[in-house]
């Protein structure tokens, strides 16, 4: 199976080593061949002018260890308004925002002047915070009118800034290449080169308006990088204008309201887009019919020695993903299927084989105790309602509370069909960040629709 | 007046002198007369050698009614009776009683003392032929386990490993087990010490498997998830077993020492268990599967699988708030309050 792997480009210990790696590798690439530049301008002396436009109105925003007064990660943001107003994402302030009294935030400025920073409103899902610096008649940049309305030309060339790797303030090219169409979360694709550190800088048009904020990018691919939608970004801007700022002593409870909110969203959505049949030898599998799972399929068939048992798989895992805290993920759905057929193993071997993939709870991210309780689980025999007509099935139901949001669980329900003897449909739904009912009622219509196939 | 009627009664007596391990006797006399007398001078009809008895320590006469009577001579160590620790002037002896004076333990028997039946010979295996039995039972269920949960290639040196370790590891077990036995009875009983594990193990290989078609037959995880509780029960009692194979004394010192075994072992590993769980978040589920038809239980009906699982919201809430681990969540929740 195919392994993606996303990094979040707030730089800290690990993701710098890993950034500097990254660095020298795409330092070798050539530069593929620009799209046709609109501007009719030579592209080195637009990045210039722009440069020298925008440098001002950006920050360097450090997270420092309160006892040692030291950087534990850095990240970038740029002002919004005259009066200190800030963009940056929230997973830059997340140490910060989550552990107030150990962490405490510091901004630079390109012309060198320090300070401390207030955070003002976080909005986890779209990872944008708001923060505030003292000052008057600061220099600030302002969002770009087509950005806000979500029509940006595809291939707009954009200019992201910030800080990579505490190395200084610096621009780089690149290209808007809209959504990204499997993203649940809106985020926007930009073909550049974006590293650790840069992590809440803008990326302004040629105008040196703000079209996007730097957020994180693909380790597994050249240049593939992501940019928060202005416009998400200008809504949390008006709602810190408006609303009284975060009450650092409930981050908690605020995070909290915002997952709660976002998974009701989340699920709604997933539940409304239906699943769809999958035909798997004698049975039908449910698969969601939403547009924002990515696949993956396995066999064993060409394993060595050869399997005595067949199995083929598939998963589906959302990109949905939600960060939370370094340790913390949530906000993903899973759904798994495997049809397992024996070759030569007897009943007994064969209910041995699928054993390993029923009893291990079936959770998406491995246990934390800092931030888990302890699964719980229910298991037994289901048999079908009246209405639908499928298999007996062995079902397990296992659930783990967050400890820092109430309200909020990681479930997994795993069921093995029960009418053959050397022939079984193992499916799983596995979700993140979900709300106990909200998790009841998908789970009731994911084994609702295991059914045989006629 | 005495003597003559000890003479005249005519009953022919044996005074054995045992050994202090084993209770074995180390010398017999007999005598047709009395009184005999016993000490360490040789002057006496019985002389010991040992250090701890009087010269003259001990009569043995016949009383007015024909009784036999011991009597102490006056020593300095006295007279005492089995393990007792009250010392006796004298005292009316009969078969079923140890006379121990300084460190030597002594039995009078007279000529029509009873002795047990013969006890036949015991040919061929003995105990060995029923503990060869069982043990060939426990190979046969380990055997048929391994082969029901043999999913990959089979490989030959998957069955011979366990088979070859649970073999010397009954080997040990028994042998100490004998040498002890040896020490302190004098007898080693191999063959017996055999059988008492043998059955033990065959015990648990049985009920083991019950357990774990049963887990699942049954639906009730629990039975495969603490079936150590059998195994620690069905160790101490190999342990009493061995300890009565011994001897027969002090039955009820050697249950408590067989109980603190079990308990002490399913305490430990009731921890053990609740310690990884809590480090490791590991969920309490079936481990292993069976075949459909294993299935002895009617199924759930789908609405009451959800209403169970809807009904562990409750214990995670109460988790949540309770279990102290996650320090950081609970310190700001209060200082939040």
């Amino acid at each position: 199976m195919m392994a993606i792997r996303f990094d979040r480009i707030a730089g800290c210990g690990f993701a710098f080593a890993f950034g500097t790696a990254v660095l020298t590798a795409s330092a070798q690439q050539t530069q593929p061949p620009p799209d046709q530049p609109a501007t009719p301008q030579p592209m080195s002396a637009a990045a210039e002018s722009i440069y020298a436009a925008v440098r001002p109105g950006l920050l360097q925003i450090r997270t420092l260890v309160e006892a040692a007064g030291r950087q534990s990660s850095i990240g970038s943001g740029f002002l919004v308004s005259a009066d200190g107003l800030a963009v940056t994402n929230y997973h830059v302030v997340s140490q910060y925002a989550l552990e107030p009294k150990t962490y405490r935030l510091e901004y630079s400025r390109p012309d060198g002047s320090q300070g401390a920073l207030k955070l003002l409103a976080i909005d986890v899902a779209n990872d944008v915070a708001i923060v505030k610096l003292d000052g008057e008649s600061l220099p600030h940049l302002a969002f770009d009118e087509a950005a806000l309305a979500d029509k940006s030309p595809r291939g707009e060339r954009l200019y992201a800034m910030g800080n990579p790797l505490d190395l200084g303030f610096t621009i780089v090219e690149g290209t808007y290449n809209g959504f990204v169409e499997k993203s649940y979360n809106p985020r926007v694709h930009f073909t550049g080169a974006i590293n650790p550190g840069m992590s809440g800088g803008p990326a302004v048009t040629a105008a040196g308006k703000v079209a996007g904020i730097n957020v994180a990018k693909r380790l597994d691919g050249e240049l593939v990088s992501f940019l928060v939608p202005a416009g998400k970004a200008a809504a949390l801007l008006e709602r810190a204008r408006t609303e009284p700022p975060l009450d650092l002593a409930h981050t908690r409870e605020d995070i909290d309201r915002q997952l709660m909110v976002w998974q009701a969203g989340f699920y709604h959505a997933l539940g409304e887009q239906g699943f769809r049949a999958a035909m798997l030898g004698p049975y039908r599998a449910p698969e969601s019919a939403a547009p924002w799972f990515n696949c993956w399929a396995r066999t064993n068939a060409d394993k060595t020695p050869k399997p005595r048992a067949l199995l083929d798989s598939t998963t589906c895992s959302s990109q949905s993903s939600l960060f939370i805290a370094d340790d913390m993920e949530t906000g993903r759905a899973e759904l798994t299927h495997a049809y397992v057929r024996s070759i030569d193993l007897n009943p007994f071997q064969f209910a041995a084989f699928i054993s390993q993939y029923y009893g291990t709870g079936g959770m998406i991210r491995s246990w934390s105790r800092k931030r888990l309780t302890q699964p719980e689980c229910h298991e037994d025999f289901v048999e079908r309602s009246e209405s639908a007509s499928g298999p007996v099935l062995r079902a397990v139901w296992c659930a783990r509370a967050y400890r820092d949001f109430a309200g909020i669980y990681d479930v997994a329900i795993t069921t093995v069909t029960q009418d053959r003897d050397k022939e079984a449909l193992i499916s799983r739904l596995a979700m993140q960040g979900v709300s106990y009912d909200n998790a009841l009622t998908l789970a009731q219509r994911f084994v609702g629709e295991l059914a045989w196939a006629k | 007046m005495g003597e003559m009627s000890a003479v005249l009664s005519g009953e022919p007596i044996w005074i054995e002198v045992l050994s202090r391990l084993h209770h074995d006797v180390a010398a017999r006399y007999r005598f047709v007369s009395l009184p005999v007398t016993v000490g360490r001078a040789y002057d006496n009809d019985v002389v010991l050698d040992d250090p701890h008895v009087a010269a003259h320590h001990l009569r043995i006469a016949r009383g007015e009614d024909g009784a036999l009577i011991a009597e102490d001579l006056g020593s300095l160590n006295g007279l005492y009776i089995d393990r007792e620790r009250a010392r006796r002037e004298h005292v009316v002896l009969d078969a079923g009683h140890d006379l121990r004076i300084g460190a030597t333990i002594l039995r009078v028997r007279t000529a029509t003392h009873e002795v047990p039946a013969e006890v036949p010979v015991m040919r061929g295996l003995g105990f060995w032929l029923p503990a060869i039995a069982c043990m060939a039972g426990v190979f046969a269920l380990a055997a048929l386990d391994l082969w029901l949960s043999e999913t990959g290639e089979p490989k030959a040196i998957r069955y011979f490993t366990p088979l070859l370790i649970l073999t010397a590891a009954v080997f040990v077990w028994t042998a100490g087990w004998s040498v002890v036995a040896r020490v302190f009875t004098g007898r080693a009983r191999f063959g017996l010490h055999f059988l008492i594990v043998a059955v033990g193990l065959l015990a648990y290989s049985v009920y083991d498997m019950i357990a774990e078609a049963g887990a699942f037959a049954w639906s009730w995880t629990a039975l495969a998830t603490t079936s150590y509780v059998a195994a620690w029960l069905i160790l101490g009692g190999i342990c009493f077993a061995h300890l009565l194979a011994i001897n027969r004394a002090r039955r009820p010192l050697k249950i408590v020492l067989a109980a603190i075994l079990a308990a002490a072992g399913i305490a430990m590993q009731t921890l053990k268990q609740a310690e990884y769980r809590s480090t490791y978040g590991q969920p309490v589920t079936l481990s292993r599967l069976e075949p459909p038809a294993l299935r002895l239980v009617a199924p759930q009906r789908e609405a009451a699988f959800f209403t169970d699982s809807a009904a562990l919201r409750a214990k995670l809430d109460k988790a949540r708030t309770e279990e102290p681990d996650g320090s950081e969540a609970l310190d700001d929740s209060d200082d939040g309050g």
